[in-house]
């Protein structure tokens, strides 16, 4: 949501040393918070990846299983971003436009993924497709293997990552209203025109932002997919499993390159989003 | 014919927002939808525009049917009140958006967009985005967008309602040349009447969803029929007056009238609106160039750049009394307000507190038959309940009626209690109202109202003629009553079991002759329906649903004659736990005896709302 710049408190007696004092106080908490809990370890995490020198650093990339860990990762996210981002729009329009029964269920599901720890959305998978599963013995029999491969990874972080989108654009849709897709409408546009020529251009930087965050966490979901992947060396572990099973096996600096290669993809996301705002004035 | 609406009826969750509503609008016409906010007028357009279905009825644009048509397939352009621009496009793709819809080639689209641009003065604006536009100019965008198809009908919905006062005359001004310039057929709905009167060719007056009068801006301000139009175009005055065979009387004014040859000795009742610039003020009445009403105090001036507004206070005993229900009219001196020129206050100057001579130039009568509102109870309790059924606040607040209370019990005294050409009586209903009813008929009583304590706000509307001569007065008071409820109307055509094939005819043609009469005289559409048996048993069916249904008699009979009759028909209707509310229509019985009313055919006709 557009929200504009906090207003300059310029108040008569906003000017005393107390009032001074305790803005500049309020301040050094905030930022002094956000350097000890976030910058600190962040920091922590180039340190210790380049504790051995750049040689060990670039050496951690070099072995197999850590460019099919990049690879595994970059294919779930290239496949989940995707199929969120329709789901989210049709559902967010969905939300904001029709009234139907049951929206409120839809409204309430689409928190869901949020509630629901990400192990247990994982484990649901496990019970459904997992060898002693509702399906495993039908899947088996036909020789289809959703959990501990690539569908059971993809299904925990689509489960995982659905809100974001859809959470986005909910608001945005409903403050923007319906009156410039009537004025299209009576203009003799069809639905598909009024939605790609006049809604989707209004909300596409909802959609972007929405798509950034629905990416991070894709790329970051630890615990839905730990519990699905099996943790297959080479196979089916992503790059947070990795770095877990690197780290178990005390290759502190392995671990911590992958991991700082994660966190560089988290910053690289930041910077988009800071880049986006920057350039189309939207803001949450 | 441009613009057919045939008995518009909208719903939203089982309330009708547009209630049978009939409307032809010509061709090149500028017509103007006004009315408060929630009386439909927008729901109206939408439906004209395809933007909202209608439940029932259908709308012609140029003869072709489009009541199910989507809105492309209608030809028409539509602006809104929040412009509704494409924000991210600029203002030449927005014009072009309706040619890109319709294929046109890139050279004829930029030669129609310059047109348009020129149209509506915004010459070399192709490049700028909507929110480098301020108000007026985006609303001058927006209309140049709906007229970009050539649509054969342009709606406008509140267009000038976010821009501020200057910018909306300038805009109004070139609105009204685009319109005269393309000769397009044009409905604006608004709720300013100045903006009316300032576009329209006609204007239609909106109110709870019905459409209560049409017609030329002058027309609708001088000559209302109804007390809701007469108050929403512009300062009303609203007074009893007397209409006799010599005039209008108001306090001591008599003012020539038509039809009042007509008139009865005793005079009747009506309400007379008089605009306050139809008022005058003197020092003396001997300096009033206009018919003396009688002497009044000034209470307020307001200076308000050309006129001046004065509240003036009449003095006791001037026999003017206020037809509104306004909390300053509570008391026997009714307060006036006069808007005087510039000249006038050069000639008089006034300050609150002085004494002046109030002389009226011209008033005109409503063609309402509910004057007002006369309480005649048994005890005061009974009173208060009357005071504060659902009905009759909706009536009183709706129609701003004043309110009389009958102190003591009316049925108690020897003489006959002073209801004479009143408006409405009202009494409690019950077994012993059908007694009040025939007594108040003998004092003069022409409207009696019974009202059920079990009575809730009626869902229908039920009308029975017991005479042919009361018809058209009967359907007056239905329409009049029609106004001021929400509700929906049906014509029920009511015919004896066995009756013969010639007799079923004269009934059905008797029921569409009565609709037609309603429409002609009142603008008021119904809808129709037949129930076949006996009127006692029609109402006793009613009774036993035990829903709430107003009952409009009307009768010509004398007061024994119409006890009998209500005895017979309706007294089920006036038992101690009836939910329905009865109306009596006494009319004067005029024709010579010979036509006597035993054997006129009796009309059986039903209207239900």
């Amino acid at each position: 949501m557009a929200v504009g710049k906090p207003r300059e408190i310029d108040r008569p007696g906003a000017h005393t040393w107390r009032a001074r004092l305790g803005r500049a106080a309020i301040i050094a908490v905030a930022t002094a918070f956000a350097a000890c809990l976030l910058v600190v370890p962040l920091c922590a995490v180039f340190a210790q990846a380049l504790a051995k020198g750049w040689e060990a650093y670039f050496e951690a990339f070099g072995s197999s299983d850590t460019h099919a860990a990049i690879r595994l990762t970059l294919i779930t996210a290239l496949i989940v971003v995707p199929l969120n981002t329709i789901f989210g729009i049709a559902a967010a329009y969905a939300i904001a436009r029709f009234e139907f029964r049951g929206k409120s269920v839809l409204t309430t599901l689409i928190e869901l993924p949020f509630a629901v720890s990400p192990v247990i959305s994982g484990l649901v998978y496990v019970l459904l497709f997992g060898a002693q599963g509702w399906f495993g013995v039908w899947l088996q029999e036909h020789d289809i293997s959703i959990v501990f491969a690539l569908p059971g990874i993809i299904l925990a972080t689509l489960f995982v990552t659905f809100p974001y989108v859809a959470r986005e654009l909910i608001p945005l849709l409903q403050i923007l209203g319906a009156e410039e897709e009537e004025a299209a409408i009576s203009l003799g546009a069809g639905p598909w025109m009024t939605f790609f020529r006049v809604t989707l251009p209004k909300i596409r930087w909802g959609v972007i932002y929405g798509v950034i965050l629905c990416n991070a966490r894709a790329m970051g979901e630890f615990g839905a997919v730990s519990v699905v992947s099996g943790h297959i060396r080479g196979l089916t572990t992503t790059m947070p499993l990795h770095v877990e099973i690197l780290y178990n096996e005390y290759d502190f600096v392995g671990a911590f390159a992958v991991a700082s290669l994660l966190s560089l993809l988290a910053l690289l996301t930041l910077v988009i989003k800071t880049a986006i705002e920057l350039r189309s004035g939207y803001r949450r | 014919m441009s613009i057919q609406f045939e008995r518009i009826t909208k719903r939203y969750h089982n309330a009708s927002v547009v209630n049978d509503l009939t409307l032809e609008i010509a061709t090149g016409e500028f017509f103007v939808l006004l009315g408060p906010s929630g009386s439909g007028k927008s729901t109206l357009l939408r439906a004209v525009a395809g933007l909202t279905s209608i439940d029932e009825g259908r709308i012609h644009l140029h003869g072709r049917d489009v009541t199910h048509l989507p809105p492309r397939e209608r030809g028409v352009g539509f602006v809104f009140q929040h412009y509704a621009l494409f924000q991210n496009m600029t203002v030449a793709d927005n014009i072009e958006f309706a040619l890109r819809v319709r294929r046109m080639r890139a050279a004829e689209r930029r030669r129609r967009r310059k047109e348009l641009l020129k149209l509506v003065a915004l010459e070399g604006y192709d490049d700028r985005l909507p929110s480098q536009l301020s108000g007026g100019q985006q609303q001058r965008v927006a209309v140049a967008r709906a007229l970009a198809h050539e649509p054969a009908v342009l709606l406008l919905d509140e267009p000038f309602g976010a821009l501020d006062a200057k910018i909306r005359v300038e805009l109004r001004r070139a609105l009204r040349e685009v319109q005269q310039r393309l000769g397009t057929t044009t409905i604006l709905v608004t709720h300013d009447q100045e903006e009316a009167f300032a576009l329209g060719d006609r204007i239609g007056v909106m109110h709870m969803g019905r459409l209560l009068e049409t017609g030329r801006p002058e027309q609708l301000y001088r000559q209302p029929a109804t007390r809701f139009v007469a108050s929403f175009l512009g300062a009303a005055n609203f007074v009893l007056g007397e209409l006799t065979p010599d005039g209008l009387r108001i306090g001591a004014a008599t003012l020539p009238h038509e039809g009042a040859e007509g008139a009865s000795r005793e005079g009747r009742e009506v309400v007379a609106v008089i605009r306050p610039e139809e008022l005058e003020l003197a020092e003396r009445k001997e300096l009033l160039e206009s018919e003396w009403i009688g002497d009044a105090v000034v209470r307020e001036v307001s200076f308000s750049g050309a006129t001046e507004r004065v509240v003036v206070q009449l003095a006791r005993d001037t026999g003017v009394r206020s037809a509104a229900t306004d909390e300053r009219q509570a008391n026997e001196r009714p307060v006036m307000e006069i808007t005087r020129h510039a000249g006038e206050r050069l000639g008089l100057r006034l300050a609150p507190g002085q004494n002046v001579s109030l002389g009226v130039r011209r008033a005109h009568v409503l063609p309402t038959p509910i004057s007002s509102f006369v309480v005649a109870a048994r005890s005061a309790d009974s009173r208060t309940a009357l005071l504060e059924a659902p009905l009759m606040q909706q009536l009183t607040r709706s129609m701003r009626a004043r309110v009389t209370v009958l102190e003591g019990d009316f049925a108690a005294n020897t003489e006959p209690p002073r209801v004479h050409h009143a408006g409405v009586v009202v009494v409690a209903s019950g077994p012993g109202a059908i007694a009040d009813v025939a007594r108040l008929a003998a004092a003069g009583a022409r409207r009696i109202l019974c009202i059920p304590a079990a009575a809730g706000l009626p869902e229908r509307v039920l009308v029975h003629c017991l005479s042919d001569a009361a018809r058209s007065s009967t359907l007056g008071l239905l329409a009049s009553v029609m106004r001021h409820l929400h509700v929906e109307a049906t014509l029920v055509c009511l015919q004896a079991r066995g009756a013969s094939r010639a007799e079923r005819a004269a009934a059905f043609r008797r029921m569409l002759d009565t609709r037609a009469a309603l429409q002609a005289a009142h603008g008021l559409d119904v809808r129709t329906d037949v129930h076949i048996g006996e009127l006692s048993g029609f109402t006793r069916e009613l009774d036993t649903r035990g829903e709430c249904a107003l009952v409009v008699v009307g009768s010509d009979a004398s007061p024994s004659e119409l006890q009998n009759l209500l005895a017979e028909h309706f007294s089920v209707l006036f038992t101690a736990d009836s939910r329905c509310p009865v109306l009596v229509a006494v009319e004067d019985r005029q024709r010579p005896a010979h036509t006597s009313h035993e054997q006129e055919p009796r009309t059986s006709v039903w209207s239900s709302t």
